[in-house]
């Protein structure tokens, strides 16, 4: 899912003036920030030491990192403003922005480049390709080298780059779930914001019943991640393993509801069946006939890049929930920075990656790149920005989004096969929304395709 | 193959039916010059023949008796590559999923090939009727769309296609036919096959054409002589004379066929019709860069490969017979 905010925006620091309950939740940030400067602290020094035993190993000479990212973009003054100051603090190192597409095209390009011992030195992927890459052998593990960075990150967020108690990467962004919706067209409809899926149905039931060109969303069956998260929501672990052996389990009773949940919208005609972001979708979006997203909070931006001219009409709200009154969700999308195993300036660009994931001033900058920071400094600082564009008039979003990530509690294991799982399951569930078959069929389909591959590369899977 | 194969034999017969007369008088190192000459003169063939042939070849063949396996235990054990045997061949041969796809390209060719060679034939006898205006006007004009990269023209004919962004659509809908799906399952064979023959028609009509331009004009005017019309001249000493010429395109098209790729994956994005392994090609490119499976990838290459040149040797055979007439 390449869904990653593109387009950039210099936030402005507009500071609001806090109610009491805001101020109560800075007065917890405000603690959260003395931890993290000092973390800080401890990090720039521990970055001084290491960047200086990777130029003395280099010769004493200045270091030049290969950075591949795709929200670092060199046309982008912000995303230059960044390694600027990096460059600034550490006159010895030099950051070289490479852009190679999103992160199936940066995992097979990493993979390429590992086989012929010319890595990167920082690489960013989505969370979710982490552990193919890792059982790749290509991810050098960072556990030790972030020790001392651990404070500027939550431990929800810490767990996206954590695989089997080791670190493998620092994270940049992450996405609170979150559903974005037409508040004006929902209102003209006379439908409330959907709190529970069965809410979420009633309301399409009844925004379709309103104008039969109108549907609530569009149903993307290749939004994998997204499917797993909903099917994780309602309690549902689709991969686990013990530390030796795999469990894959799509066919749990929570899991196979989430399936008859989209089946019975689809038949029903109540969703349209239609990939995100094609022209066609943009078309419909701007055109007021797709009426909300459930994603996450960078769904906005995402939006936004579409369809400018709805900006002021949308808003933001927790997701829907299985159960009401529930508040967990797990995360959705987001990335990470990892240190290829065979960089030859590992040391440096942890160092770099460290700073700018996990720092204070690292994790705001990040902020200004329109992403959600995964650091703590960046996440404190939202509570002062300005919302999205897409919903300037929505002053509490970064506040409701803070909230989000505070009700995150929901923890996704990622296989090390989630690239083939991704487009089997993909595939299965286009046709079948196409034939409007069985969605069951192919949520057990895609449990057996799984399993077969991981037995086939060796790994032990435990029904 | 058949320049390396052949020239290695030729040097030999030079040097020993010349190398008799000039005998003894000329002496050792001449002879030896002679000899090597030849060889200097393939060795650039043969070197780049080699390294960008041969070697891949081997090369694909090596990957594909190979895997990536986990080596060692844990949830995380770590992928190594392995010799796996013929593993990746039994599972492309028997992955449905590939064989749908030889399938699906099967069909698209059913409908492009013939309708892109009729539609060259058509036009190439078009432009050689002796009344014709404009003629390299329409000749560029027709020739035109091959310029545009199959990226491009994908793109292109895919928003010409989208509901919303079509003006087939918009006048279809205005007219009252209702929205057109050019998507839906039959219909997308069709708006496949009329990409390629919008960008393929140009390049087979250059080829039908020049052949055309190729067979003597007494020839014609020997048949006007004897009463036949234009039409009667196209379809019973036109059309003959350029078989090969059709064979030929009509052999390019379907390997062509087979080799289709950036359409279906250009058009992916805009559809849900498309799976990610429509075509043998886009399932080779999800084995070999989405899931890291280049062993699996390079086996079902070379089954493409082997089964492309079984067919079009064997279509080649049988027309060699019919329209070259024991040519060899």
């Amino acid at each position: 899912m390449d869904l990653e905010p593109s387009s950039s925006q210099a936030p402005t620091g507009t500071t609001r003036t806090a109610s009491g309950k805001v101020r109560g939740t800075t007065s917890r940030r405000s603690f959260l920030t003395a931890a993290s400067l000092g973390a800080g602290g401890a990090l720039a020094l521990s970055a001084c030491g290491s960047s200086g035993e990777s130029s003395s190993a280099a010769g004493d000479g200045p270091v030049e990192l290969a950075f591949w990212t795709y929200t670092l973009k060199s046309a982008d003054p912000a995303a230059q403003a960044i390694l600027d100051r990096y460059h600034e603090l550490n006159p010895d190192v030099t950051v070289k922005l490479s852009e190679v597409g999103g992160t199936a095209e940066t995992s097979s390009k990493l993979l390429a480049a590992d086989r012929a011992d010319s890595a990167p030195d920082v690489v960013q992927v989505e969370y979710r390709a982490l552990p193919s890459l890792v059982v790749a052998g290509v991810v050098k593990d960072l556990t030790d080298d972030v020790a001392d960075a651990r404070s500027g990150a939550e431990p929800n967020v810490w767990s996206l780059c954590t695989l089997d108690e080791r670190v493998y990467g620092v994270p940049q962004d992450i996405g609170p779930m979150m559903f974005t919706y037409r508040r004006d067209l929902f209102d003209q409809y006379g439908v409330a914001v959907p709190t529970t899926w069965a809410e979420y149905a009633a309301a399409a039931e009844q925004v379709h019943a309103a104008d039969p060109s109108v549907y609530i969303a569009s149903f993307a069956p290749t939004q994998f991640e997204f499917f797993a998260a909903h099917a994780a929501q309602a309690g549902a672990q689709w991969w686990s393993n013990d530390g030796e052996a795999w469990t894959v389990d799509l066919t749990s009773e929570e899991s196979l509801a989430t399936a008859d949940f989209w089946e019975d919208l689809v038949r029903r005609d109540l969703v349209r069946v239609e990939p995100l972001l094609t022209p066609e979708w943009n078309a419909q979006v701007n055109a007021g006939k797709i009426l909300s997203w459930a994603a996450a909070a960078w769904a906005p931006s995402v939006i936004y890049s579409v369809a400018p001219d709805t900006a002021g009409k949308w808003e933001a709200a927790p997701l829907p929930q299985w159960t009401p009154g529930d508040a967990a969700v797990p995360f959705l999308g987001g990335s990470t920075y990892l240190v290829p195993e065979k960089s030859k300036n590992a040391a440096a660009a942890t160092a770099f990656a460290t700073w700018l994931a996990t720092s204070e001033e690292g994790s705001k900058l990040l902020l200004t790149l329109d992403i959600y920071p995964g650091g703590n400094g960046g996440r404190e600082a939202t509570l002062n920005s300005e919302p999205p564009r897409l919903m300037p008039q929505q002053t509490d979003f970064y506040r409701i989004a803070d909230q989000v990530i505070d009700d995150t509690t929901i923890d996704v294991t990622w296989g090390p096969n989630v690239n083939v799982a991704q487009t089997a399951f993909g595939d299965a569930l286009n046709e079948a929304a196409l034939n409007k078959s069985s969605f069951r069929d192919v949520y057990a389909a895609a449990e057996q395709a799984i399993t077969a591959d991981l037995e086939k590369s060796g790994f032990t899977v435990s029904s | 193959m058949s320049v390396v194969d052949q020239r290695p034999g030729r040097p030999a017969a030079t040097r020993s039916s010349r190398g008799g007369s000039r005998g003894g008088s000329v002496g050792g190192a001449w002879r030896l010059r002679r000899g090597l000459a030849p060889w200097a003169f393939v060795a650039p063939a043969a070197v780049f023949f080699t390294l960008f042939l041969l070697l891949p070849i081997g090369y694909a063949v090596h990957l594909s008796l190979r895997g990536y396996r986990v080596q060692g235990g844990g949830a995380f054990g770590r992928r190594e590559e392995a010799f796996v045997g013929l593993e990746n061949y039994t599972a492309a041969l028997t992955d449905p999923e590939f064989a749908a796809g030889l399938g699906r390209v099967l069909l698209y060719g059913m409908i492009s090939v013939p309708t892109v060679l009729g539609f060259a034939l058509l036009f190439a006898l078009l432009l050689d009727t002796p009344a014709v205006r404009a003629r390299s006007f329409s000749r560029t004009a027709i020739f035109m769309p091959y310029a545009v990269p199959g990226v491009i023209a994908s793109l292109l004919w895919g928003f010409m296609y989208l509901p919303s962004t079509s003006p087939m659509n918009y006048l279809a809908t205005r007219l009252g036919a209702g929205p057109l799906d050019f998507f839906s399952t039959p219909f997308l064979y069709f708006s496949m096959a009329n990409i390629a023959l919008w960008s393929g028609v140009g390049f087979n009509m250059i080829i039908i054409y020049t052949s055309l331009r190729a067979i003597p004009t007494e020839i014609y005017e020997a048949a006007r002589i004897d009463g036949a019309d234009e039409r009667q001249i196209a379809l019973r000493i036109k059309i003959p004379l350029v078989a090969p010429a059709l064979v030929l395109t009509g052999l390019f098209s379907i390997i062509g066929t087979f080799q289709l790729y950036s359409e279906p994956a250009t058009l992916r994005p805009l559809t849900n019709t498309i799976s990610s392994t429509w075509v043998p090609l886009m399932k080779i490119y999800q084995e070999a860069f989405d899931n890291d499976n280049l062993g699996g990838a390079a086996a079902a290459s070379v089954i493409l490969a082997v089964g492309t040149l079984v067919l079009s040797s064997l279509i080649l055979r049988f027309f060699q017979r019919t329209t070259f007439g024991g040519d060899r």
